[in-house]
C-alpha cells in the first residue's frame, strides 16, 4: 500500500463506509444468532427451570425464569412413586394441586418406562450397526448385479410415512405374538432406521478410496477384515452419526410405541409422559421434572459421541 | 516362485464393457514384465486380475500349475503398489508397512526386523512414527513400496507407481525399482503408460490397445521390430514418421520404396521379404533418430524437404520437415543450424526402415 491511496480524494470516506458496512453485517449476523439461540434454548430452559419450581410458582404470572425457591420435591416425587399405592378419589382429593403434592396415577411407570426406552434405543443402535455397516460396505465397495437398484429401493422405503406403515406393522407384530413386548418396538424401529443408517454409511464408504479396500485385501484381509481393520476406523464420524440418529429416533418415537405397547412391560418414556397430560388433573411440576429426566440420556449420548465427529481422518491415503 | 499364465482370458465388466480380450500371456518366474499402453487399454484390469481384485470372466489364470481364477486376493501370495499409494491414513508408517505381515500372523520380532530393514533400504527409517498425511509424495511412495517389499511376495505388482512423482524423482526411483527387482528375485508385473519407464525396466514388454495385446517382446524387439503401426507409434520420441508409397521389386533381392521423387533402396534382407509385393501400397516407417544429415548419403537413401520448424531439445534438435504436405519430425544433431524454409537433405539409415501394410498396419518385414 502506498500513501497515495490514503490521500486520494474520497479515499477515507470510502474506507469508513466499508468499515461501517462490515460492522452492520456483523450486527445482523449477531442479532440473527441471538434470536435463533433464544428460539432453540427457551423451551429447554423453561423445562429445566420449572422442574425446580413448585406448582404454584410455575403457574404464576409473569413466569419466573429463575426459581424463587428451588425445590427438589418434583424429582423426589418421581423416585418415590415406585411403590404401589392405591389412588382413589379420596386420596386424590386430599391433595392440593397448587402445592405440588399431586402425582399422576401412572407416575410409578415413569422409571420402568425410562429403562424400557433405554433398552430399546440401545438395542436399536447396536442392531443398526450390525446390519447397517456390512450392508453399506457391500453396497459401496462390491460391484454386484442390482446394486444401484438395491440402494434406491432401500431409500424409497423411507419415502413412505410411518403412519401408512402402522397398520401393516400392527398385523405383523400381532401375528408374531409380540404385542406389548420390547421386541415389537426394536423390530419396527429397525425397519424405520436401518435404511437411513445404510444410506448415511454408503455415502461415507463411497467417499473412501477404492484402492484402500484393494490394498487391504492384497495385504491379506478378507472382505470382512478389510471392513473391520481399515474401513471402520476411518468411518468413525459416520458411525457416530448413525449412533446419534438411531438412538434419538428410538428414544423419541411415539406413534409406533402407542400402537404396540399397553402396559409398563413395554411402554416407553414418550407414552408414559404423554399419559400424564390426560389424567384427571395435570401437574406441570411433575411433568416437567419427568421431562428433564427424559432429556438426560440423549444429552449424555450426544456429549460422549460428539467428539468423534471429526473431519480429515482419511487425509494422506491417496497421493495429495 | 511364481510363473503366471493367462490362457484365453477375457474380462467383461458388470456394465458389459469388454476390457480385456483373449489374453494369452506366459509370465516367467523372476521376470520383470511391463504392461504398456495408452489410458484405458486394460492394463490395470489385467493387473487386478492377477491380484484377484477383479474376477476373470472367462479363460484360465494359472499361478505355476494352480488355477487361481477363484482364489481371493488374500490367499494369493501377491503384493501390490498402487498409483495413488493407498496408504492406511489411520496407521503410522510403521504399521502401514507391518500390516500385511500382521495379517499373516508373522512373529512380532520378525515383523519388526523386516519393517526396519525395509525402512532402512528405502531411507524412511526416520519417518516410522509419522502418519501418511505428514509425508511428501515421494515419501508416501516409498512407504507404499516398503509395504509391498516386507511381504516378500512371490508376485510383485505395481500399477503406475511413479506417475505421481516429479520427473527427477521418477528417474531415480526407476533405478531403485530395478535394484529392488534384482534384490528380491521375484516376478514383477509393472503397469505404465510411460515408454521410457517400460524400456528401462522391462525384461519383456506387453503392448496393449483396447484390451488386445499388440506385441510381446524384449524392449529391443518392441522398439526395433514393432509388429504394427500402433506399437511403432507408441514408442519413440518424437514419434515415428510414416510415408505412404509403393514397393517396386526389381528382382528377388532388390526392391525400392517410391513416393513421388523419393526413392529409397531397401536392404537385401528386406527386399527378400517383399519379393512378391511388387506394386503394393505400403506405409514406410522412419524413426525420428534414424537419419543423419552429416553423412553423405548415396543415391537411394536420401530424403529431401523444407524445414518447417526447429525445436531445440538440449542435446539435439527436432526438425519439422515438410514432405508432400505432411509434417515429418526428425532428430538431428545440434552442429548444423537451420532456418525455416531451408532445403535439407537427410540420409536415411536403410537398415532401420519399417514397412507396414497400408490397410492393416501390420509389419511386412519382421
Ligand atoms: N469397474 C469398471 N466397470 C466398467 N468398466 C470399467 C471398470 N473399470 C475399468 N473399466 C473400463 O475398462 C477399461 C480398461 O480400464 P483399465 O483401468 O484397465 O485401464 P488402464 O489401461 O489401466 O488405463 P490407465 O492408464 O488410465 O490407468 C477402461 O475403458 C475403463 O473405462
Ligand atoms: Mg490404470
Amino acid at each position: 500500500m502506498s500513501d497515495k491511496t490514503l490521500t486520494q480524494p474520497g479515499g477515507i470516506d470510502y474506507r469508513r463506509r466499508q468499515r461501517l458496512a462490515r460492522l452492520a453485517q456483523t450486527l445482523v449476523i449477531l442479532a440473527g444468532a441471538i434470536v435463533l439461540t433464544i428460539y432453540v434454548l427457551a423451551p429447554v430452559t423453561w423445562l429445566v427451570s420449572s422442574s425446580f419450581q413448585t406448582e404454584a410458582e410455575i403457574v404464576s404470572v409473569p413466569p419466573h425464569w429463575i426459581p424463587d425457591e428451588p425445590t427438589l420435591q418434583n424429582f423426589e416425587a418421581i423416585f418415590s412413586a415406585t411403590e404401589e399405592e392405591e389412588i382413589t378419589y379420596e386420596t386424590r382429593s386430599g391433595q392440593d394441586p397448587a402445592s405440588g403434592g399431586f402425582i399422576p396415577s401412572t407416575a410409578k411407570n415413569l422409571l420402568p418406562a425410562m429403562w424400557n426406552s433405554f433398552l430399546v434405543a440401545t438395542l436399536v443402535v447396536i442392531l443398526n450397526l450390525l446390519v447397517g455397516v456390512p450392508a453399506a460396505y457391500a453396497l459401496a465397495k462390491i460391484r454386484f448385479w442390482g446394486r444401484d437398484a438395491s440402494v434406491y429401493f432401500i431409500l424409497i422405503t423411507r419415502v413412505i410415512p410411518d403412519i401408512a406403515l402402522v397398520v401393516p406393522f400392527f398385523l405383523v407384530i400381532k401375528n408374531l405374538g409380540m404385542l406389548d413386548t420390547i421386541g415389537s418396538l426394536v423390530l419396527t424401529y429397525l425397519a424405520v432406521t436401518v435404511p437411513f443408517s445404510v444410506f448415511i454409511l454408503v455415502q461415507y464408504f463411497e467417499g473412501l478410496p477404492d484402492e484402500l479396500d484393494k490394498a487391504a485385501r492384497v495385504d491379506g484381509c478378507s472382505r470382512f477384515q478389510a471392513l473391520v481393520r481399515v474401513f471402520l476406523p476411518l468411518s468413525l464420524p459416520s458411525l457416530v452419526a448413525v449412533v446419534l440418529f438411531t438412538f434419538l429416533t428410538s428414544w423419541n418415537e411415539f406413534l409406533l410405541a402407542l400402537m404396540f405397547t399397553q402396559t409398563e412391560a413395554s411402554q416407553t418414556l414418550p407414552i408414559v409422559l404423554a399419559a400424564f397430560t390426560s389424567d384427571f388433573t395435570i401437574s406441570f411440576s411433575f411433568i416437567n421434572a419427568a421431562g428433564v429426566l427424559a432429556i438426560v440420556p440423549p444429552v449424555i449420548v450426544a456429549v460422549i459421541f460428539e467428539r468423534y465427529i471429526v473431519s480429515g481422518l482419511t487425509a494422506g491415503a491417496v497421493k495429495g | 516362485m511364481a510363473r503366471i499364465r493367462f490362457e484365453n482370458v477375457e474380462k467383461k465388466y458388470a456394465n458389459g464393457f469388454h476390457a480385456v480380450k483373449d489374453l494369452n500371456l506366459d509370465i516367467q518366474d523372476k521376470e520383470f514384465l511391463v504392461l504398456l499402453g495408452p489410458s484405458g487399454c486394460g492394463k490395470s484390469t489385467t493387473l487386478n486380475m492377477i491380484a484377484g481384485l477383479e474376477e476373470v470372466s472367462d479363460g484360465r489364470l494359472m499361478f505355476d500349475d494352480m488355477l487361481v481364477n477363484y482364489t481371493p486376493p488374500h490367499k494369493r501370495d501377491v503384493a501390490m503398489v498402487f498409483q495413488s499409494y493407498a496408504l492406511y491414513p489411520h496407521k503410522t508408517v510403521y504399521d502401514n508397512i507391518a500390516f500385511g505381515l500382521q495379517m499373516r500372523k508373522a512373529p512380532r520380532d520378525e515383523i519388526d526386523r523386516r519393517v526396519r530393514d525395509a525402512a532402512q533400504k528405502l531411507e524412511i527409517a526416520h519417518l516410522l512414527d509419522r502418519r501418511p498425511s505428514q509425508l511428501s509424495g515421494g515419501q508416501r511412495q516409498r512407504v507404499a513400496l516398503g509395504r509391498a517389499m516386507v511381504r516378500e511376495p512371490s508376485v510383485f505388482l505395481m500399477d503406475e507407481p511413479l506417475s505421481n512423482l516429479d520427473a527427477a524423482l521418477r528417474i531415480s526411483m526407476r533405478a531403485e525399482i530395478k535394484e529392488l527387482h534384482q534384490a528380491m528375485q521375484t516376478t514383477f508385473v509393472y503397469v505404465t503408460h510411460d515408454q521410457a519407464e517400460a524400456l528401462t525396466l522391462a525384461d519383456r514388454i506387453v503392448v496393449m490397445r483396447d484390451g488386445v495385446v499388440q506385441q510381446v517382446g524384449s524392449p529391443d524387439d518392441i522398439y526395433e521390430r514393432p509388429q504394427n503401426t500402433f506399437v511403432a507409434s507408441f514408442l519413440g520420441n518424437p514419434p515415428i514418421n510414416y510415408i505412404d508409397g509403393t514397393i517396386e521389386v526389381t528382382d528377388s533381392s532388390t526392391a525400392r520404396f517410391v513416393r513421388g521423387d523419393l526413392a529409397l533402396t531397401l536392404t537385401e534382407a528386406t527386399a527378400r521379404k517383399l519379393a512378391d509385393c511388387n506394386g503394393r501400397e505400403v506405409r514406410l516407417g522412419i524413426r525420428a533418430e534414424d537419419v543423419d544429415e552429416t553423412a553423405q548419403g548415396g543415391e537411394g537413401s536420401v530424403i529431401r524437404g523444407k524445414v518447417n520448424s526447429v525445436l531445440p531439445v538440449g542435446s539435439d534438435q527436432f526438425l519439422g520437415f515438410d514432405f508432400y504436405g505432411e509434417e515429418l519430425f526428425f532428430r538431428v544433431g545440434k552442429d548444423l543450424s537451420h532456418r525455416l524454409g531451408d532445403d535439407v537433405a537427410l540420409s536415411v539409415d536403410l537398415n532401420r526402415l519399417h514397412v507396414f501394410d497400408k490397410d492393416s498396419g501390420k509389419t511386412l518385414i519382421w
